[in-house]
């Protein structure tokens, strides 16, 4: 009984063949075996062979021509005006592109003054870093470009920067002034220059925009790292801004040379307010960054953080555990986790 | 003075009509027929729509034929039809290549037939469509004719017994030929269940064609 339940099942099958040649043969000689079984098989041969007489239906040739319209519209002949050259007018119209073109070459060559001297004007009000900025222009000259050059004062500029602006071409300059100066040029509307020290919030909110636009600014990234680490690991310099977007970077950088650059720079940043928010992305990039050599570098800078005298937190202590004991953990990782606890006074 | 000599010897050629232009290179139909399914679709995801008639020639047929026979409403076939076609332009980077072309077509299909089915008074309709569009066969007698209308007639009836699932199960298997991994893939499920659904289809359209009681019953009942 049990087989002709088993077999009954599989008559489906074996009208479509999609039993295997064991099973099939199994099917075929029980149905040869049991009548009842056999007048099933003849049902259900009858019924699927019936099923081919619904027949094959034409799509309306409409059809096509519905869809194909509303993949490419028509464009409606009356609104298209044909274009035809005027043969009359070619010869002068050549003449005049030619005419335009060597008179604005003569123009633009001329233009462009002479790259010796430099004019710094600061603005009557203060301006904000924009995409659409509207600055007032200080005159800078480029020995590299016809481009106007505008130069700006960090104290003259609001140090908010709004509507993210698409910035490129980021370079930086350490001024020779006595007090310290710094420069960031880069194109926005124009090339642009804004002068201040380091600590001077504008310059700040500058830098910390370059180091987390890195989606925008890949080339620039590892420049801009290696700036913060010269300018503002001096013990004078440390600002908090600057570490929560190194912290960020090393959060979201794809680049593990990148990521590798932050957590260098982390470590040599003096204390300053954002201790916290170094010591979290160092101890995420140890848990998770996919990069062992990024993991070496993050457990070794943790373990700077522990030698210098902080104090020891629960959440580094845990994480250094972990890793100490993580089986599947690069060895040099591993190793570098256990010394950093072993430093660590009772 | 060469230079522009050739320059203005170029300028006289003919000037190409921007309005007949797609948005990427146009390519011979002649072309597109030696292309497979995978190598039609990576030209439409790189955004370029001339491989929009091919692949229709090649499955509209099969695509109009599933959705008229699951839904027996030939309005709403060519609804499904056109709509499968626009929708596999519109998200054709959704299609990564590990199926077959068909069997992403017949799913998009699958879905419009269950979501026009599921809205309230969409059910199939008792029409007589099929014998409306079918060109009689005029080398066969008028009776066979008229036997195989009806004949036609009881399989469209019989199949509008069957569940939605087991349906376009029994469509998609008897008349496209799909396998049952294809059909589960179709329609979300197990094999097991599609195989299920099979087993069941035809057991059901095997008492309203046959007219016959379960085989499968009376073997059990003799034993």
């Amino acid at each position: 009984m049990s087989d002709c339940i088993v077999m009954r099942e599989q008559m489906p099958l074996l009208l479509t063949e999609s039993l295997d040649p064991v099973r099939r043969e199994t099917t075929h000689q029980h149905i040869e075996q049991c009548a009842a079984c056999g007048e099933e098989w003849a049902g259900y041969r009858e019924t699927w062979s019936f099923l081919e007489q619904l027949p094959e239906l034409e799509v309306p040739p409409r059809m096509k021509q519905q869809f194909l319209n509303r993949v490419n519209p028509p464009v409606e002949a009356a609104n298209v005006v044909p274009f035809h050259r005027r043969p009359a007018l070619r010869w002068l119209a050549q003449a005049a592109a030619v005419v335009v073109i060597a008179g604005g070459s003569y123009f633009v060559g001329h233009r462009t003054p002479s790259p010796t001297t430099t004019v710094v004007d600061k603005p009557a009000t203060p301006a904000l870093v924009t995409s659409a900025m509207p600055l007032r222009p200080n005159y800078q000259p480029a020995a590299f470009s016809i481009a106007e050059s505008r130069v700006l004062d960090a104290n003259s500029i609001s140090p908010v920067i709004e509507g993210r602006p698409d910035i490129q071409n980021i370079s930086f300059t350490q001024l020779n002034a006595p007090d310290d100066q710094i420069g960031v040029s880069f194109d926005i509307t124009s090339h642009m220059t804004v002068t201040g020290r380091p600590t001077d919030k504008t310059m700040v909110r500058l830098m910390r925009y370059v180091l987390e636009n890195e989606d925008r600014m890949a080339p620039t990234q590892t420049r801009a790292i290696d700036w913060v680490r010269s300018t503002y690991s001096q013990p004078g310099n440390a600002d908090p801004e600057i570490t929560r977007a190194l912290a960020n970077v090393l959060r979201n950088d794809s680049h593990e040379g990148v990521r590798i650059k932050a957590v260098e720079t982390l470590t040599n940043l003096p204390a300053g307010g954002a201790t916290n928010d170094s010591r979290d992305a160092l101890i995420q990039a140890l848990k998770t960054d996919p990069n062992p050599a990024v993991r070496l570098k993050a457990v070794e800078a943790l373990s700077n953080l522990l030698k210098k005298g902080g104090q020891a937190d629960p959440a580094t202590l845990d994480t250094l555990r972990a890793k100490a004991a993580q089986d599947d953990e690069n060895m040099y990782v591993r190793v570098k986790a256990a010394e950093a606890l072993s430093s660590v006074k009772p | 003075m060469k230079a522009l000599r050739r320059l203005l010897r170029n300028s006289k050629q003919p000037v190409r009509n921007l309005s007949t232009m797609s948005a990427s290179k146009q390519r011979e139909p002649r072309e597109m027929k030696s292309l497979s399914d995978h190598e039609l679709m990576r030209i439409v995801q790189a955004g370029d729509f001339s491989p929009a008639a091919e692949i229709y020639d090649r499955y509209s047929a099969r695509i109009y034929n599933f959705t008229y026979r699951f839904l027996r409403n030939s309005e709403a076939a060519e609804d499904a039809t056109q709509e499968v076609f626009v929708k596999m332009l519109k998200h054709a980077n959704q299609f990564n290549g590990e199926a077959k072309l068909s069997t992403w077509l017949f799913s998009i299909a699958a879905n419009w037939c269950r979501d026009y089915l599921r809205k309230g008074d969409n059910k199939p309709k008792d029409s007589d469509d099929v014998l409306v569009q079918l060109p009689a066969d005029q080398s066969e007698s008028p009776h066979h004719r008229l036997e195989q209308r009806e004949n036609q007639l009881r399989i469209q009836k019989a199949l509008q017994i069957l569940t939605p699932d087991q349906r376009e199960a029994i469509l998609l298997s008897r008349y496209q030929g799909l396998s049952y991994a294809e059909i589960a893939q179709i329609s979300g499920c197990s094999e097991g269940a599609v195989k299920t659904r099979v087993f069941r289809a035809m057991e059901t359209l095997k008492k309203a064609l046959t007219g016959e009681a379960s085989g499968g019953e009376r073997c059990l009942t003799a034993l």
